[in-house]
């Protein structure tokens, strides 16, 4: 039997929670929350340090703590959700397949969102050569492992790549006494927030080595050791900076990856730099009544800005149902020097626009600029610019009318 | 003497330039707001950071608590603390914001829960 839906929202973590109290506030009644866990929150649950929520609840909280905000309006909003619950299959037709303890159970919606968040990197997906021992675990597993599960990942660790969850990590396992060798990354500069570096790194005296990566894996049954190795400018090994170190674990911080098979299956285009759907100014994607917000849709450094992104996009969402949306004229958008990418790819009607970038380097004194061939529509500073923090900026409908073509650039 | 520090308050990591003789500030420079004026002077004066960990739970529906001070404790308490936390154990249910334990190390440091955890009922 088909149940009917008005929005269906996948993932039941911080950018679902967030759109589905956002949609329930506009008036939408008819929302389902579709959640693979045992609990609501996503990786929110076992992102126990502190510091989520400055902007959006003005205090610093740990992770389960701003879940819990937004799970306690979903109870007593009684948005409906579903629990041990996992989608299987999602459809141009916007039907979805989900599978738990009852069987097979297929929905149709009017709107759907994608929420599913993102997943990390592995060591496939890096190459590491050598030995194949237990002891290696991505940084977010032994994340999990040490906060939710109660089971210590290891007593000497190497970490490699500096993400956020590598180095909230490095602190966690100091102070659960373990003993952190050493952070390498093989960027001239750290893929994490400074701040985390200061006070996950520094305050414990763990040495970041910078254009260092793990070259060698040893270990008959457990990690035994890893070899490192500094890298010149062409990313090639610097011969003789090969060193051994004695460790029984490593674990890999080295990227994520939005979490896109359903969208794909659904026929959405997906971004190959930001490995999310393409999106316009509303967060709806090239298949009329799918949205997507949150990690699913950009990497995002800051849980406040997931939250706002899944706020942002209820308002297409309440135009799309309400027959709204008219693609009047499509601007099209490039991407000029010093930028990884833009969200949203492309701008098909003029409302107030928020766009996120990555930049590609660390930087100092840099303006973004948004300009038709040479006519300057806006630009703003930032007075450093770092590819760990995701830049957000609104245009206003004012400042896109009358627009056909719109370049970005930072210099 | 100059020293540079990052700030840790929020995401926006400013660096701070501080020039102080004998703990004594003369100049703060880059602090974007006062929050990050207010941490210089204690990372000079006595370094301050929340603890985070977590406490083992019986019948609960999560194994662990996840606990954090809830003010700022000296910098140099914090492992003494992570392995504290070892030793403690709590019966479900646990609220946000329910005290864990007192004065530790007789620092008056405490430490309240940060997870709702249920009862399971077997």
């Amino acid at each position: 039997m088909l149940k009917e839906k008005e929005v269906i929202i996948i993932g039941g973590g911080a950018a679902g929670l967030a759109a589905a109290v956002a949609c329930q506030e506009k008036g939408i009644e008819d929302i389902l929350i579709i959640e693979r866990n045992a609990y609501l929150g996503g990786i929110l649950n076992q992102c126990i340090h502190d510091g989520f929520g400055l902007e959006k609840f003005n205090s610093s909280l740990s992770g389960p703590e701003y879940a819990q905000k937004y799970i306690d309006q979903v109870k007593e909003k009684k948005i409906p959700f579903l629990l041990d619950s996992m989608v299987i299959d999602l459809s141009t037709q916007k039907e979805v397949t989900v599978i738990n303890r009852q069987g097979l159970q297929h929905y149709r919606a009017k709107v759907i969102i994608l929420a599913m968040g993102c997943r990390e990197r592995t060591r496939g997906a890096i190459g590491i050569p050598g030995a194949r021992p237990s002891g290696i675990y991505t940084a977010g597993v032994a994340q999990e492992l040490i906060n939710l599960k109660n089971y210590m990942v290891g007593k000497k660790i190497v970490i490699l790549g500096s993400g956020d969850i590598g180095l909230i990590m490095a602190r966690r396992l100091t102070l659960e006494g373990a003993e952190v060798i050493t952070v390498a990354e093989k960027l001239p500069y750290s893929s994490g927030l400074p701040r985390n570096i200061n006070q996950c790194l520094y305050d414990f005296d763990i040495p970041l080595l910078l254009n260092h990566t793990v070259i060698d894996i040893e270990g008959n049954g457990r990690l035994s050791s890893v070899t490192i190795a500094q890298l010149g400018k062409r990313g090639g090994i610097i011969p003789g900076s090969q060193r051994k170190i004695a460790c029984d674990t490593l674990l890999l911080s080295v990227g994520l990856i939005p979490e896109n098979e359903l969208s794909r299956e659904a026929g959405i285009v997906l971004d190959n730099i930001t490995g999310g759907p393409q999106v316009d100014e509303r967060g709806q994607t090239n298949v009329p009544g799918i949205f997507a917000c949150g990690n699913v849709l950009q990497v995002h450094d800051i849980v406040d800005n997931v939250s706002l992104e899944a706020e942002y996009i209820t308002e297409g969402i309440l135009d799309y149902l309400q027959g709204r949306i008219s693609e009047s004229q499509e601007i099209k958008m490039t991407l000029g020097a010093g930028l990884r990418y833009v969200v949203p790819q492309k701008i098909f009607t003029i409302k107030d626009t928020i766009f996120s970038f990555r930049v590609n380097q660390p930087g100092k004194k840099k303006t973004l600029v948004f300009e038709e061939d040479q006519k300057l529509i806006k630009k703003k500073y930032f007075p450093r610019v770092n590819p760990a923090e995701m830049l957000r900026v609104k245009l206003s409908s004012s400042e896109l009318k009358d627009i056909n073509k719109l370049k970005v650039k930072l210099v | 003497m100059e020293r540079k520090f990052v700030c840790i308050i929020c995401p926006s990591s400013c660096q701070i330039k501080v020039e102080y003789e004998n703990k004594t500030i003369k100049k703060i420079i880059g602090a974007q707001c006062p929050k990050g004026e207010a941490f210089v002077k204690n990372e000079i004066a006595n370094p301050l950071r929340v603890f985070v960990g977590s406490v083992k739970v019986t019948n609960g529906n999560f194994k662990l608590v996840s606990v954090k001070t809830p003010i700022p404790i000296p910098k140099k308490y914090l492992k003494h603390i992570g392995k504290l936390t070892h030793s403690l154990e709590v019966e479900a249910p646990v609220a946000i914001g329910q005290t864990i334990a007192l004065n530790l190390l007789n620092e008056k440091i405490d430490l309240v829960a940060t997870r709702k955890v249920n009862k399971i009922i077997n």
